[in-house]
């Protein structure tokens, strides 16, 4: 029985093999699972078709605006911002709820040659050309700006190098610093 | 393909996340300072506390002329208390009563105070009481003093104008010499007396 075996599997095939069978085979192979790094090429470079569902496009096209919005806004902020000096200059009277109010700072500085106001609603910089204080006489220098609804912490500034707290306005003592600024509540006049 | 949108959702929060940034941040501060200041925005914002604060301590400390070190661990600290002060007072509480909060809590002020305050002010903000809690304790009044003195005004229903002159006058009266407790207890009195609901004369 052996030897009939082993005489059926040395005999030729019938019928023969045709001339597509090699490329039949080694598609096969090529539809066999592949190593990771193989595979991810194979995704990268293999041309096909790709199917988007239309709420996809949708989602994207929105963020897309969305970020443009969020930047364009921020840019008329700045122009804003920056231009707030001239408008408020042509149009004093002009003032809308949330606006920021005009408060007086007054600090006694008798020796000193330059007083600044600094604090969370300048972002603490001394140069702020809307919060350099006017020397007024007798050692008095004040300073009226605006200062945004709110509560802020802020200090006086002297000859750009000494911190000095508002004498007359409640005290924040700072640990985080070991300083003492000055508080105010802004609120919106009504 | 499908584009998933997982993938749309991940671009606006890195859109939110780019633009959240505060550009006067990347100008005052060195890039390690940076990073790790944003850092403990990113997680303030997660948990809905207010962050223009942090990014004022950190240009604060950066006009101070303050060390990278001290500005990230101002800026953590001052993040810890603006999150007890917000449990403190609430849900409900505003940046602006936050904020006083955490500059109460830092000059020892307990998060159980806070509490009571809120609870004694009903529906009006606590911004201007913690301020002036907050200076009394600066101008040297005990803190038990400081905190029984508000919350009484508190609780009589005294508005913060009242509040803000109570404050000016023991201020004047510690200028002039006089010793803090007695201050603040003095013109606490006058100022529960002006307060107090004027009573019809018996007959």
């Amino acid at each position: 029985m052996m030897k009939d075996i082993a005489r059926e599997l040395r005999a030729p095939l019938s019928p023969p093999l045709s001339a597509s069978f090699n490329g039949r085979v080694m598609a096969a192979v090529r539809r066999m699972p592949r190593h990771s790094r193989f595979r991810l090429w194979s995704r990268l470079t293999t041309p096909r078709t790709v199917t988007v569902i239309p709420l996809s496009w949708g989602l994207l096209a929105a963020s897309l605006a969305l970020f443009a919005i969020i930047g364009a806004t921020r840019a008329f902020d700045d122009v804003r911002t920056a231009t707030k000096p001239i408008v408020t200059a042509l149009f004093p009277s002009s003032r809308v709820p949330e606006a920021p109010q005009r408060v007086q700072f007054v600090l006694v500085a008798p020796d000193a040659k330059k007083v600044a106001v600094v604090g969370d609603f300048n972002g603490w910089d001394a140069g702020h050309a809307s919060y350099q204080a006017q020397h007024r006489g007798g050692g008095v220098w004040s300073v009226t700006a605006p200062v945004p609804v709110g509560h802020h912490r802020y200090s006086f500034v002297v000859d750009d190098s000494v911190w000095v707290a508002d004498p007359t306005a409640p005290r924040v003592v700072d640990n985080d610093f070991g300083v003492a600024n000055s508080a105010i509540v802004v609120q919106e006049q009504k | 393909m499908r584009l998933g949108h997982s993938s749309v959702v991940a671009l606006l929060f890195l859109a939110r996340a780019v633009l959240a940034q505060d550009p006067r941040l990347a100008a005052r501060l060195d890039n390690p300072t940076l990073v790790a200041v944003n850092a403990i925005i990113d997680s303030a914002r997660v948990s809905k506390l207010p962050t223009a604060p942090l990014v004022d301590k950190a240009l604060e400390g950066a006009a101070r002329g303050r060390d990278g070190a001290t500005i990230i661990s101002a800026v953590h600290q001052l993040s810890v208390r603006m999150g007890s002060a917000k449990r403190a007072l609430a849900t409900n509480a505003t940046p602006d009563e936050i904020k006083a909060a955490a500059s109460a809590l830092d000059v020892g002020v307990s998060v159980r105070d806070l509490a009571r305050l809120r609870a004694a002010s009903g529906k009006q903000p606590v911004t201007v009481p913690l301020a002036v809690l907050t200076d009394l304790v600066g101008q040297k009044v005990p803190i038990l003093t400081a905190t029984n003195v508000v919350l009484q005004l508190a609780r009589s229903g005294v508005k913060d104008p009242e509040f803000a002159a109570f404050q000016r006058n023991v201020r004047a009266d510690i200028d002039q010499g006089a010793d803090p407790t007695v201050a603040a207890t003095t013109r606490a009195r006058g100022a529960l007396a002006r307060n107090a609901t004027p009573t019809k004369p018996s007959e």
